[in-house]
């Protein structure tokens, strides 16, 4: 189709420059057709008017000449005596004065009489004397003794002067000069010029360059073509023009130019006027003026075929950009088309697949409920088949559920559920799904946390959860038995701001790895690497295609893949989330000092260091032997620990038995020992208890985890130890006697009775100057304590106390506690100023009375 | 009429004061509460211009209240209190504080009254 338009394109432009070429050329040649036609048309023109006037120029000046002839003539009279002296001398006198070079009496016979001048000789008598004869003027061309030629005037003469010579005319002779100067025939060569010959072609005056006598020799000897005529034709034509008497015109090129001739016949005479005209000069204005239309008309034709070029040029472009485009259209759509075939049959494979993935769950559903069915009885056996029927359909489900994320990704419907969660507990429900798989391959599974400050994060939980949980399982799923998975956290600084936190999640494990050819299509959909070691591991192919659109496109992070196979796979997600604008938990605990044992060195730095960032002074070792020796030496120098963490999985003495070392040293089972574990501790809790262990936490160790951890096992410490301050020195104070100051009545009654239930016996004092005087009235020690009221009437309490100090009585320091509805500052410090041991406000609380009882009773 | 509704008809705070008294003295003691002669006091020192003297008897009626939650007037007898506290000279809206702590009292009394009549029958 290209090939064709262009092939188009290029022959209508030759086709079209070709027509302009023609059709200009045709221009410019009729033209310079036309303009030849013109200045012939122009020349002869020019030519006769010319000639006519050179010829009338000749007939004035020969006229001129002939009536000064005349005039001689007619002092000739009949009477006049031939030869008379006096007549001769009368002529020659009159033609000296009339500048006459000759003058002749001429004879009938043909004879010149001179009278003047040399003897002369008619060239070609036989017109001359017939003219002459006739009565008729003449001119006549002839030579005098010297050759030269001489202009013959002849005026017929009535007169003879000698009858018997029978005189015709009188001649008068006139150089040829005399007529050439005057008609001015030499022009100058850019001009028209002239000569005059007689019939038979010799000159009668003639150019300079003329130098034969003959101009019909000339023409013969100098040219072989005369106007596409031969010389002979030419001269024929001119010879008959002649005799015609009739002008005679043509054009030839003589010498390389061109030439307009005009032939005309003079008066008085046989002579003719031939006039040249060359066209030299009009040549170079009409070639000047042609060559200009030329150029003109190439410039403008040039002009034309350059438009037509551009015009040529851009829909060539056009053509071109529209095929290009056609072009591109048609590749997209095969592309398109390509892309549509593969995903059709990316998704019948993955039907059949799933059909396959299906079924196998679907058969198990079935199979089972069937067994189920037919055992109903049997306890056992139900049970045991409800348990793979609920493992079978969380199976499918999974699969199910995989599908629909998929199709909500290809409708673009997948949103983030943006909110605040905590690292912590996405990482930690992570790690617990994990666990019963990880437990059921033998694998080792370990998370680790590397210097999380920020755990409150705004993000989808869901999605990030199913991130990693499709990273951790496929770890699994493609590790052998025994094989190592290793999770790691890490926090850095993000490019978008102090307000964001980057996080790197990293999976790796040591499992059979990928093809470097199925490592560049892992993040396709229904991907699933068809080699015969992956042909059982089931799936939807669907769970990388998932995990990158939620990294990559929903999370704006990015997800990288480095695997080798048979060596394992790792991949390393970045994401840049918003912190979450949360206060976070001012977690401090007690300046403890804490042992971390962890054969891990950056596990026991990182802790180490989160657990000093909590209040906490924490060592830390890489076995169990080291950390029984720092535990006893501390123990000895009465510094012990307050809580050990322990790793479980150590090299050489595992973590249990650590800690039954430990337990065996120090002889006593008051220091906390928390045994770290990534696992379900389910099956080992049994022996951890014996040996002593108090209990466990779980990784990943996040600060909130180690905080929460042990700020409840420190909480239990430090409440053990309240309880057990209090038995000690909780006193029963049944028995012992209470002066109550109280002046209404009903108070009194409610303390009493409040009291009595205590043990505690009371007495009732109506204000305060009654209190005084009862305790005065009293033995010593008789009270334990006084209950003061301060707003009595009679005397208050503030009074009351500070009469009771002033007394002279061995018990007058005896406790004395205000118990008012008065709470202010002012009040409690007021009611210490005046000597009283402390303060409770009303309503009256029996625990707090009894602990400040207890406290002051002596 | 029980005495979780005596308590809320006088506006009183029964679970409050029933996790520092057994129910048995909490009834014994509002029963008592009719017999009490502070409010009487307090509304005989204010008549005889005896500031001091109602300061004191405002403050018993806060005491007692607060040891048998009687929130409502403890709250305004608490406020009357103040208002009396160190012979205090008298501020606009006093009669309205006084006015207040009648009107809870009678209301008080007129609760413990219906419970009382309710035991009786």
């Amino acid at each position: 189709m290209k090939n064709k338009t262009t092939r188009f394109l290029i022959t209508s432009l030759i086709g079209v420059a070709l027509l302009c070429v023609c059709v200009f050329s045709f221009f410019a040649i009729h033209m310079s057709n036309q303009s030849a036609r013109t200045i012939n048309q122009v020349g002869t023109l020019y030519m006769s008017s010319m000639s006519q006037q050179i010829s009338v120029h000749f007939e004035s000046i020969i006229s001129l000449q002939m009536d000064q002839l005349r005039m001689l003539t007619d002092t000739i009279t009949s009477d006049a005596v031939h030869r008379d002296q006096a007549l001769q001398e009368e002529l020659v006198a009159g033609a000296k004065a009339r500048d006459f070079n000759y003058l002749a009496f001429y004879s009938s016979g043909g004879e010149f009489e001179m009278l003047h001048g040399d003897q002369l000789t008619v060239t070609d008598p036989e017109p001359f004397l017939a003219s002459l004869r006739k009565g008729e003027q003449k001119v006549a061309i002839g030579t005098n003794t010297r050759g030269e030629k001489v202009i013959l005037l002849g005026m017929p003469s009535p007169h003879a002067p000698t009858p018997e010579h029978n005189c015709a005319a009188l001649v008068a002779g006139l150089p040829v000069s005399y007529i050439s100067d005057n008609l001015s025939l030499e022009e100058n060569s850019e001009r028209a010029y002239s000569f005059i010959i007689r019939r038979d072609g010799s000159f009668v005056i003639r150019t300079n360059e003329a130098y034969r006598n003959n101009y019909f020799e000339r023409v013969r000897a100098l040219y072989e073509d005369v106007s596409g005529m031969t010389a002979d034709q030419y001269i024929e034509a001119l010879d008959a023009a002649m005799a015609e008497n009739r002008d005679y015109t043509t054009e030839f090129v003589m010498g390389g130019e061109r030439f307009h001739l005009y032939c005309t016949h003079l008066p008085y005479s046989e002579w003719y006027l031939i006039t040249f005209l060359p066209y030299g000069s009009m040549d170079t204005i009409v070639n000047g003026f042609s060559r200009e239309w030329g150029s003109m008309t190439v410039f403008s034709g040039v002009i034309i075929l350059t438009a037509l070029m551009l015009v040529f040029y851009k829909y060539y472009g056009l053509t071109r950009q529209q095929l290009r485009e056609v072009e591109e259209a048609r590749r997209a759509a095969e592309a398109a088309q390509k892309d549509a075939e593969h995903a059709n049959r990316a998704k019948s494979e993955f039907l059949s697949n799933m059909s396959h993935d299906i079924r196998t769950p679907m058969n198990a559903i079935v199979g089972m409920t069937a067994i189920a069915t037919a055992n109903i009885d049997d306890q056992q056996q139900v049970k045991n088949c409800l348990k793979k029927i609920t493992l079978s359909s969380k199976h499918l489900l999974g699969l199910i559920n995989d599908v629909l994320d998929m199709s909500k990704i290809e409708s673009g419907k997948m949103t983030l559920n943006m909110d605040q969660i905590s690292l912590r507990e996405v990482v930690d429900s992570i790690v617990s799904i994990c666990q019963p798989q990880v437990k059921a391959k033998h694998q080792q599974f370990d998370v680790f946390i590397h210097d999380i400050s920020t755990e409150n994060v705004l993000c989808d939980s869901v999605r990030l959860n199913q991130v990693m949980l499709n990273l951790l399982s496929n770890a699994i799923k493609f590790t052998p038995e025994g094989g190592e998975i290793h999770m790691a956290l890490y926090e850095e600084e993000s490019p978008k701001g102090e307000d964001f936190v980057r996080i790197q999640i990293q999976v790796k494990d040591n499992g059979i790895g990928m093809s470097k050819d199925f490592v560049s299509h892992i993040f396709d959909s229904f991907a699933r690497e068809d080699s015969a070691r992956v042909h059982r591991t089931e799936g939807t192919g669907l769970g990388m295609a998932i995990t990158k659109f939620i990294v990559v496109d929903a999370m704006g992070g990015s997800i990288d893949v480095d695997s080798a196979q048979g060596k394992g796979t790792e991949f390393n997600v970045t994401l840049d989330l918003e912190k979450a604008d949360v206060v976070e938990e001012d977690m401090i605990l007690p300046n403890w000092n804490m042992l971390v044992v962890d054969d891990d060195r950056q596990l026991c730095e990182s802790t180490a260091a989160a657990l000093q960032s909590i209040g906490v002074n924490a060592e830390w070792t890489l076995d169990g032997e080291s950390a029984v020796e720092m535990v006893v030496k501390r123990h000895q120098r009465q510094d012990g620990y307050h809580i050990i963490l322990l790793d479980w999985k150590l090299p050489g003495m595992d973590g249990i038995a650590t800690a039954r070392r430990i337990r065996e040293a120090l002889g006593d089972d008051a220091v906390p020992i928390l045994l770290i574990s990534a696992y379900d501790w389910g099956e080992i809790e049994h022996s951890a208890r014996e040996a002593g262990i108090t209990g466990f936490i779980s990784k990943p160790l996040f600060k909130s985890t180690l905080f929460n951890s042990l700020r409840q096992f420190a909480g239990d410490l430090e409440e053990k130890r309240e309880e057990a301050a209090q038995t000690e020195q909780r006193r029963d104070l049944s028995g012992k006697r209470i002066l109550l100051a109280e002046d209404n009545e009903l108070n009194w009654e409610i303390a009493s009775e409040l009291l009595s239930e205590e043990g505690l016996v009371l007495d009732w004092a109506e204000n305060g100057q009654i209190c005084v005087e009862m305790l005065n009235e009293s033995p010593p020690g008789y009270y334990d304590a006084i209950l003061m009221d301060i707003r009595m009437p009679v005397m208050g309490g503030y009074e009351a106390t500070q009469v009771i100090r002033t007394l002279e009585r061995p018990d007058r320091d005896l406790p004395i506690i205000a118990m008012t509805a008065d709470a202010f500052a002012e009040d409690v410090k007021r009611s210490l100023d005046c000597g009283m041991n402390a303060h409770v406000a009303k309503p009256i609380d029996v625990r707090e009375v009894m602990r400040l009882l207890d406290k002051f009773i002596k | 009429m029980t005495l979780k509704e005596c308590y809320a008809a006088l506006g009183g705070d029964y679970d409050d004061v029933l996790g520092r008294l057994p129910e048995r003295l909490v009834q014994k003691f509002v029963l008592k509460f009719l017999n009490d002669g502070s409010y009487d006091l307090l509304c005989r020192s204010l008549a005889d211009g005896d500031r001091a003297e109602a300061f004191r008897a405002a403050h018993t009626i806060k005491g007692v209240c607060a040891n048998l939650g009687f929130s409502a007037l403890l709250e305004s007898s608490e406020q009357l209190t103040e208002a009396l506290r160190d012979g205090a000279p008298p501020q606009p809206g006093e009669e309205e504080l006084i006015r207040r702590v009648g009107e809870d009292y009678q209301r008080t009394v007129q609760a413990i009254q219906a419970f009382q009549g309710a035991l009786g029958a």
